[in-house]
This record gives C-alpha cells, structure tokens and sequence, in this order.
C-alpha cells in the first residue's frame, strides 16, 4: 500500500440527526485498504450510525461518502452494494422463516431471478464451503445457532464479493471461542483483500484482531484510525469514556464497562463478597426444574440453583442457552414440567404469576421496550401496572393518587422526564431502564430477577443499574443477574453458575478465571 | 357422472373468484400486508366489468377498466397504509365499505336506480369443446395456470424472497437494497388485476349481473383462505376450493333434504368453514401463544 | 400542559383526517356526476338543520353510542372485535324471543328479562371469537366478520321462520310489532328511558375505563401484552371480560331497537350499525366522553342517509362511502400529516 492509494471508505462531514438527537456530527474519517480497521465507542457514540450510513441505509443531512476514491450516492443501499460495501447487522437481519440457501440467494441480485431448488442448493454448499461454514443450506434460519447464524449473514454479505465489509458488534452474542473463531475469519477475509471494519465497544477485543483504532464519542471522531501499535488500552479506555462520565463510576466498574480489564487472571477484580448471607435462607430455590419443549430455546433441563438474601448470583451463558425460559420458569410464565420452585422458603411451583410477585418476586425482564414496558402508554400507567395489580379487577382506583405517586418515585430514582403523563417511549434507554427500577425494586422486592439490565446503557446508566442492584441485594434482597457480558457478571456476581442448553453446567465463584467460564459456556469442560 | 360434473362445474364456477382473490391475498400477505380491502377491489372489479361490457360492448375494454380501477383502488390502500402510516385492518375495511358504497352510488348515477345491472354478454366461454365444462369461462381454465406461476414467483424466484423478506423482516429487505415500501405497492398493484379478474369471473363469468353488494363476504373469506393455507400459493388456492365446495355441498343438500334444514344455515356453512380454517390453523400455529404476538400490528 | 397539546393535536389530527375522507368523498361524488356541494349541504340539512333534525339525530346516535362504547372497550384491550353488528342482531334476536315467549306477562317482568336476554345474546356473539382467540389464537378480526354474515343469516332464519309476522305482506321479512306496553318509546326513538339508559352507559363506561384496575389494565394489556403478561396480569380474563362487555353493550343497543324505535326485528335492519360503531370509536380514539360527542355526529349521518334519497333525491350510499373514506384515514398517524402540521407549527 502506497499512500498515493485512495482509502477504501472516506467520510467527510458526515452529520446524521434523529428529530432533537444528534447521532453524527460533523464526521471525517478514513480508512485505508486492505487492513481491519475498529471503530470504538459507547452506547450512542455514533458507531451503528456511522456503519448505516456508509452501508447506505441511513442518508445523512450532510457529508459525502467516496469508496476507493469514487464518490458514492448517499442513503442509497443499492448503490453502496455496487460499490462492494456489506453490512452485517448487530442482531442479524436475516428472515428468520429462510432455510439457509434462500438467505444467501435474495439478495444475491435483482431482477426476478427464477431458480430451480437443486441449482440453488448446490451453488449454495459451494459458496458455503469457500468460506469455511459447515451448516445444512436446508435448514431454516431460526433453527440456528447464533454463531451460524452470523456466518451465513456474513455468506449473505460476500455474495455480491464485497470489498468492504462492516461487522456491527459482531461479538455482542458469542461465547469467547465463538469470537476467537469470528476473528480467525475475519483475518482470513483479510488476507483475501476484503477491508474490514468492526464495529466494537470491548478494548480487549479491538487490542486482540484490528489493525487501526478509532474512537467516537457523542458523534464525533475523538482520535483515530490509530495503528494498533501505538495504542495503549488505557489511553484508549479514557478516549472512550472520557473525562465527563467517570465522576461517579468506581475505577472497577469503568474497565468492565469498557471491557479492558485484563483477559486472563484475576488479579484486579475486586472480589464481591455477599452482604450477610445466612446460611439456610433462601430467597430462591429451583429444583430439578424442568420445562415443557419450546419452538424457541431449549427447555430446562433439571435446573437447580439457589439464591440466599443479599446474594447477586449471576447466570452466564451465550444467548438462547434458555435464559428466556428461566427467567419464564420462575416468573410463572413457562410451562413447568418437573421441580420445585420456592420463593421465599415457599413452595411456588403452582403459584400463579400475580401471586408470585405477592410473594417479593420482581422481574427485570430482558426486553426493555416490550417485556419491559409500554412505550405507547404514559409513564405513570407503566409504573403503576404493578400496584393495579394487586386489587380486584374491578375496584376503584384514584389514578391521580397514582401519578403523584410515580412522580415521587421517579423522583427517587432519578429520572429525567417531563410529566407522569409523558409516552415511555419518550424517554431514552437509560431513562427507561430506571422507570423498570423504580417499578421493579421497591421495599417488599425479596428476588429480583436481573435480565441484561445494562444492555444499550451508557455508561454513566450501567454504573447506575449496577449500583442499584449491589444497594438491593445490601438491604437482604436475592439477586439473579442475567447477563451475557462477562465483564458485567465478574463485576457485580457474589457467585457465578454458566447455562449451555437448558442446563446448569457450572459455577464458579471469586476470583473468576474468564478462560474456565468461556469453555463451559461452549461446553468445552464441565 | 353427469351429476358429478355439474358439481364440479359448480365448484369451479363459485371458487374461481375466490382463488383469484386469493391470491392477490397471498402477494399481499408475503409482503407483509393484511389486506382486508380484498372485499372492496373485488366488488370494484366486478362492478367496472359488468359497466364497462354494457357501457363500451366489448369485454376486452371492460376487462382493462376494472384491472386500472383495481389497481388504483390497491394502491390508495398501498398509500394509506405506507405513507400515512394507518392500521391496515381499518384501513381495509374502509376500501371494502368505499368498494360496496362506490359501486351502489356509480350504478345509481348510472341507471338511476338501486336494481341489478345486466350485460347482454360475459367472460368468452370455454365453448364446446370442453364438454360439460364448456359454459365456463376461460378464467376457470387459466386459474390453475396463474395459481402455478404464482408459486413459482413466490417460492422461486429472487423476487419472491425479497417479496417475504420485506414482509417478514424489512431491514433484511433494505440491507439488500430492496425498499420494503416498494415491494407493498409491487405487490397491492398485482393483488389489484387479480382481484378485477376475480370480480369480474363473479359478474360476469356464469351470470352477466352486477347487483349492489354481490361478493357478500367473499373477499373475506379470501382473505380467510391466506390464512388457512400459511400464505403458500397451492395451499391457500386449496382453501378457497374448499370454502366454495362446502358453499355447493350446502346447496346440495338442500336439494336433497329440501325444506328440513333451513335454506339460510346452508348458506351460512362457507362462512363456518372460514371460522373452522382460521381456528386451524391459529392451533397449527402454536396456539394460546399467539395471544399475545402481533401487539404491533394492534397497537394501532 | 403538554397533556393538553397533545389532545389538541389529536383532535386536529383527527379533523384533518376527516377533511380529507370528506375530500375523497367529494371526488368520489363528482365522478358519479353528483354535485359534491350539494350532496355536503344536502347532509348537514338533513342531520341537523331541518326541522326535528336534532332529534332524530339522536335517535340514531344513543343506539350507536352504546355499541360503539362497547367496541372502544375490545379495541382498547388491544382486539379487534368488528362483530359488533352481529353481536347487536343476535342481541335483538334473543331479547325478541325473550319478548314473544313471555308475551302477555306483565310488562315488569317482561322488559327486565328481555333486556338480560338481549345482552346475554350479544355477549355470547363476542364470546366465542374472544374464546377462540385467547385460547387457540384464532384471528378474531375474521371470526367477528363471519360471526356478522352468520347472524345476519340466522335474522333472516327467524324472521321468515319462527318469529314471522303472520300479517306482514312487505318484501322484508320481520317479526310482528310489539304491543306498546313493551315498548320504551314509540317509532321516533327518543324517551326517557332510552336517554337515561345511554347516560348510564356513559357513567358506567367512563368509570371502567378510567377508575379501575380493569379500565387500566386493559389499556396497558391493548398496547404491550407482553409487558403486562410479565407483570403478572391473566390477558385471559381481561381480555374474555372485554369482549363480554363489548358484546353486551351491543346487544344492549339491539334490545333497544327491538324495544324502541324499531318496534320489531326484520332481516338485515340497521345494516351499517356495527361498522359505524366501529368508526366512532375510532374517530373518537377510544375515550368515552369523545365517543359521546362523535356518535351524535355520526347519528346525524344515519339520519340523514335517510333524509338523503326522500327530499334531495341523493343516494343513501353517499353515507356510506362517507363513513368508508373515514374508516380509510382514521387510524393514520404518521408521515405526511405529521410534516404538514409541523411546518404550520402546530401541535402534534
């Protein structure tokens, strides 16, 4: 590479802006060939916006965008799959009802295409054997693990034979080996002349597979591409969050959130120790639960844990290890076929929802915006769904008494939010997760069930969801924490068990070796 | 065996329609669209060829009025939903009250009164050469064609999958350049000449009548077969047959019973055979679990 | 404050909507060769202008208020229950039974039965689509259209079959005319008791949806089942008590044709009743008190499709494509609407 080559992707003055939100400002970067270029930052920095806009799917209010030094028409996907830009979404963007071949198949040209299904197959297992991937091209989409999943998006995106291809946070759901693996193709695509670039928030990750580092934050470009020789992780760490955010997040918290705590070892982790667990209480007890078959994930497979107050017990697992149907199993909502549950040193097994949350259970469901709540009602509406369900049905209600009382709480909690009567779906991430709080941890919670609650938090929200959860569990409440993210899990869990399947694999407690819970999360030891 | 062709006759002649109109339907449904206005484009294109044989004398010209009137009808409805953003359900039962309204009020502006509307001629024939199915119009011939061509561009083609990709998951549609908006109006604009076709096989393909609200609930019941038949071309084609068989098979045994069972619960059995296939395949599909999906297709 | 701009938005919202129905309306009329203006005159003439035009108005609008609050409460619930006008025929139906076999009684034990009756018969109506379609999923949308095509046909059944008028000689089959000690008005279709019974409704209704965890709940449940599914709450209990409600109130409204106005039930009576329902509590955007002022509008319609084709000799069906251009526009929220009021700086 010359420096007279013209850079794979160039961004100048690239500004996006959603409504009053201001996603990009005033962007300009570049790229160069040939390499695997990270693009870091936080939750709301600008990165899936910036990958949209040069994949084509966003236009931008100002900028240009040029591929190898030919200016490329703006918010047109058509015309940047022409100049060979791919994208692979976050969560993919593949119909799900698809088997495999016909994902690699629509979007592989226009026109109307007539095939006949043994051409398709065939050029299907080629194209498939060419990158690596060994998946039935028979098989439909849902019924894939993630990883494949992300493989044959990846198929989907080297049909038209992209020469820039985008990863939005390719990592966000892989076990540990699952990523080594992503990277390993990643470097292979490379050398094949593919540009890469990653979009990414974990410095260990970036540190570990890219070539230049960028950083955004707030929709600017704060430094970059850096060469990854001349960065240092904690340079980099500082970049990201910067000065502002880190007031009130500990030193701890801050390189979990960023992912720079170190890879291998423990030394560094602070080591949680349950507030006062009293040995033989018991907030939550599952035994041998099993549930019913589910389209969805594996069902429960003789599942035992146990939760004692002032416990933050953390469940790891790659996504779709039936997490879902846990969550489900203890709220109510599962069909349960085997076991006990006990809350509260009760039997609950056959308890029905409602009388469960009678009982102190409180869900942080993983689904902020559908399991969480109603974007389209008013704020008070979603915080009083618990207390209207306390009472009869058909009792008298004073929904002035219920807004003032929200208000307090949201008070409490501090949300930013103009009035009770406000639309949730007003409100921003952060913000909403806290109404889910207010809602969900109040004095009678004695479990509460934490479901990804930082997920899309930024920083300064994820400190505070943490803090949140470590303050319940210090006044006796049980908490079950949820979480995909690693660095989430060894920073706030007293005590960690790792889900493969639908069953418990292992547990593991301080200091955590991340290398062990990586291989039970594969199943690579038990 | 001359009692089997005719009920086989009979048959073909009161699903044809409905099949046509399923399938426009299918399009509409694979493209993420519950078109509930397949009443009103249908009773439109029955309408527009019944007045356009008696207006220009030729069948031809009547055909292309409705296919165009069709169209225009799917692609107001194609607005309204994708570019005012309304709840399609709604929506489509405007088009369908727009559909029976617009037709009375144009055949009254016409004739001057609210009175069936006859045409001195049909659909061509299939003429004698098809035996016992000659009085059959040539749309009954074409129908197993058009249901095939249809599963071929659905089910293989380039086109169908980005069809189903932009009803099943629009941002796949747009991350292959494909506008999910687009692919809706492509496939309300085609539901649109089925329909006419449709509409007019019912006015003008047996009898040559148009009578104020005369595709009473077919469109619906169309509408029923998509759903009965999971969207496929072949299967929901099936499901119109069957609705139409249990609407002969009732007039069938009236003739055999006579007045023992009340003529109007005979009429009543297509629309219990549409609740039957809805409430199939509701069960196929998992259940009381669909209870809580689609809430964002309800929160209108 | 902000409350308050955002409903003055919705309204705004709602008249444009219905300006542009009015506008498709308006093409619609002058390519059939009538004159639109006429036809809109001719309209408010016929609702409100002429003499007693108030009056039957609301006569048409108290029956359409009841179902149409019905309608606002399934709607609400997050179902879409269009059964509306077969739950008001299999009302009218069973309060017309109820009204025969008990016929000579006295009429307090008459009109109380014959009102249960009419309200069990519409909520049974709603029952089975609401069943179907929270135990098996089964669309309802298509099960309360088809429960309409069934009902009417079961009108038909009865009123040419067992509850024929022996004397009538009209081409329209119907029962025979209730004595008029069962009657609760006579054929102009305002009495005290039909208003108080609506101003029940009403009261009733507004402190449902409003004043109790049921109101609340079913609003929340409508939006985001999901959400109130994991709070703990059984969508099967509000939602079967939605439909029961919203199909008793539609029978209600039947019962009180049968009882009132109408006198009797004759096949396809009322034929546009449910879908009007429907659109005012869509227009009315589901809020009771909005309902109330919006069913007077509508009831204006309805009586002036009847007005129409007698003194202005003008189609009755202008009502119709009327009511369907509404029904086309009336749920739109977004886009273009949206642009336009920004850039008049209004609020939305």
């Amino acid at each position: 590479m010359t420096a007279a080559d013209p850079p794979a992707l160039h961004c100048r003055g690239i500004r996006v802006t959603y409504g009053e939100v201001t996603a990009l400002a005033d962007l300009d970067i570049a790229f160069a060939r040939g390499a695997i270029h990270a693009v870091v930052g936080q939750n709301g920095a600008g990165k899936t916006t910036f990958a949209r806009v040069a994949a084509g799917l966003v236009r931008p209010d100002a900028g240009s965008l040029a591929i190898d030094g030919r200016a490329l028409r703006l918010g047109r996907v058509a015309g940047a799959r022409a100049a060979g830009v791919e994208l692979v979404h976050q969560s993919f963007a593949l119909p799900p009802s698809f088997t495999v071949a016909e994902a690699l198949e629509f979007g592989a040209g226009g026109g109307i295409g007539v095939y006949s299904r043994r051409r398709l197959l065939k050029r299907c297992r080629e194209r498939l054997a060419a990158l690596d991937l060994d998946v039935d091209p028979r098989r439909r989409i849902r019924d894939l693990p993630v990883e494949v999943q992300q493989g044959v998006e990846i198929a989907r995106a080297l049909v038209t034979d992209a020469r820039l291809l985008i990863l939005d946070e390719p990592t966000a759901v892989l076990p540990p080996a699952g990523i080594e693996a992503l990277f390993e193709r990643i470097r292979s695509l490379k050398r094949h002349g593919v540009t890469v670039i990653l979009i990414l928030h974990k410095i260990r990750e970036v540190m570990a597979v890219a070539d230049t580092i960028s950083v955004l934050r707030g929709g600017r470009l704060v430094a970059g591409p850096i060469p990854r020789e001349r960065a240092d992780e904690a340079s980099v760490a500082e970049m990201i969050v910067g000065q502002a955010a880190v007031g009130p997040v500990s030193a701890d918290d801050t390189q979990a959130l960023v992912g720079a705590a170190p890879v291998r070892g423990v030394a560094t982790h602070r080591v949680p120790v349950a507030a006062s667990p009293e040995a033989g209480e018991t907030v939550l007890q599952l035994a041998d639960v099993n549930t019913a078959k589910d389209p969805e994930e594996p069902p429960l497979d003789r599942v035992s844990l146990l939760v004692r107050p002032g416990e933050v017990v953390g469940v790891a697992g790659v996504q779709g290890n039936s997490q879902r149907t846990l969550v489900k199993a203890i709220a109510g909502l599962a069909d349960v076929t085997g076991g006990d549950i006990y809350l509260n040193g009760r039997r609950a097994s056959r308890t029905s929802a409602a009388n469960r949350r009678a009982l102190g259970l409180r869900v942080i469901p993983f689904e902020r915006n559908s399991e969480g709540l109603s974007l389209t009602s008013a704020l008070w509406e979603n915080w009083s769904v618990r207390e209207l369900l306390q009472q009869p049905l058909f009792s008298f209600v004073d929904p002035a008494a219920l807004r003032r009382r929200c208000d307090e709480a949201l008070e409490t909690w501090g949300v930013r939010y103009a009035s009770a009567t406000q639309n949730a779906g007003a409100l921003s991430g952060g913000n909403a997760q806290k109404v889910i709080l207010a809602r969900e941890i109040d004095d009678d919670a004695r479990l509460i069930i934490a479901a990804q609650p930082a997920r899309g938090l930024d920083i300064g929200a994820t400190a505070f969801v943490w803090s949140a959860l470590r303050e319940a569990a210090g006044r006796g409440c049980g908490v079950l924490l949820i979480s995909s993210d690693l660095d989430e899990l060894f920073d706030v869990s007293h005590r960690l068990v790792v889900m493969l399947s639908g069953r418990i694999v292992a547990e593991f407690v301080p200091p955590y070796d991340i290398a062990a819970v990586g291989r039970a999360m594969t199943g690579a030891s038990t | 065996m001359t009692e089997f062709h005719e009920f086989m006759v009979a048959i073909l002649r009161s699903g044809t329609p409905l099949v046509y109109v399923t399938m426009a339907g299918v399009i509409a449904q694979r493209a993420g669209v519950w078109h509930l206005g397949l009443e009103g484009v249908m009773i439109i294109g029955a309408c527009a060829t019944i007045l356009g044989i008696v207006l220009t004398g030729s069948f031809p010209a009547a055909i292309a009025i409705a296919c165009l009137l069709c169209v225009a009808a799917s692609v107001l409805l194609w607005f309204v939903i994708e570019k005012l953003g309304a709840n399609p359900i709604i929506a489509g039962l405007g088009l369908t009250g727009l559909g029976i309204g617009g037709t009375a009020l144009a055949v009254q502006a016409i004739f001057g009164s609210l009175a069936a509307v006859t045409a001195p001629f049909g659909v061509p024939r299939l003429g004698a050469a098809f035996g016992p199915y000659g009085a059959l119009s040539i749309f009954v011939l074409m129908m197993p064609f058009v249901v095939w061509g249809m599963w071929v561009l659905l089910r293989r083609t380039r086109f169908g999958l980005r069809l189903a990709a932009a009803g099943e998951h629009p941002l796949a549609a747009r991350s292959v350049g494909t506008s999910p908006a687009n692919a809706r109006l492509i496939a309300l604009a085609a539901g649109g000449v089925l329909c006419a076709i449709g509409g007019a096989e019912l006015a003008a393909g047996g009898l040559t009548i148009f009578a104020q609200n005369m595709t009473a609930g077919r469109g619906f019941m169309s509408f029923a077969a998509v759903i009965f038949g999971a969207a496929h071309p072949v299967g929901a084609a099936f499901a119109a047959l069957f609705f139409s068989l249990v609407g002969v098979a009732g007039i069938r045994l009236q003739l055999l019973f006579g007045a023992s069972i009340p003529h109007d619960v005979l009429l009543s059995l297509p629309y219990m055979a549409t609740i039957l296939g809805v409430w199939i395949s509701g069960r196929m599909r998992g259940g009381a679990k669909a209870a809580t999906e689609a809430s964002e297709l309800r929160d209108y | 404050m902000s409350g308050i701009s955002i409903r003055a938005g919705a309204v705004i919202r709602t008249l444009a909507f219905i300006v542009l129905a009015l506008a498709l309306c308006g093409v619609v009329f002058e390519l059939a060769g009538y004159s639109a203006l006429l036809m809109l005159e001719s309209v408010v003439e016929g609702a409100f202008l002429r003499a007693g035009g108030w009056a039957q108005s609301l006569r048409w609008a108290l029956p359409l208020f009841i179902t149409a609050t019905g309608v606002a409460i399934s709607f609400r619930c997050g179902f879409f229950n269009i059964g509306a006008q077969g739950q008001f025929y299999v009302g009218a139906i069973c309060a017309a039974f109820v009204a025969d076999v008990l016929g000579g009684a006295p009429a307090a034990l008459v009109l109380p039965a014959t009102f249960l009756a009419g309200m069990a018969g519409g909520a049974l109506w709603a029952l089975w689509p609401g069943y179907l379609r929270l135990r098996s999923g089964t669309d309802e949308v298509i099960t309360t259209l088809m429960g309409n095509f069934i009902a009417a046909l079961v009108l038909v059944y009865v009123t040419s079959g067992p509850l024929k008028d022996p004397s009538g000689t009209g081409q329209q089959a119907a029962s025979p005319l209730l004595p008029a000690v069962y009657r609760i008005s006579d054929s102009q279709g305002i009495s005290p008791a039909i208003i108080g019974i609506a101003a029940a409704v009403a009261l009733a209704m507004w402190v449902l949806v409003n004043r109790t965890p049921f109101g609340m709940l079913a609003s929340l449940a409508g939006r985001n089942p999901t959400m109130v599914r994991f709070q703990g709450a059984r969508l099967w209990t509000l939602g079967l008590s939605s439909f029961l409600i919203s199909g008793g109130l539609a029978g209600l409204a039947g019962t009180i044709e049968l009882l009132g106005p109408t006198g009797r039930i004759a096949s396809g009576f009322l034929p546009g009743h449910g879908f009007t329902a429907v659109l005012i509590a869509l227009v009315a955007n589901l809020s009771v008190v909005a309902t109330a002022v919006v069913s007077m509008l509508f009831g204006g319609l309805a009586s002036a499709a009847l007005y129409l084709p007698i003194l202005a000799g003008l189609p009755a069906a202008a009502i119709d494509i009327f009511n369907a251009s509404v029904a086309l526009f009336i749920t739109a929220k977004s886009g273009l609407l949206d642009r336009l009021l920004r850039a008049a700086r209004l609020p939305t």
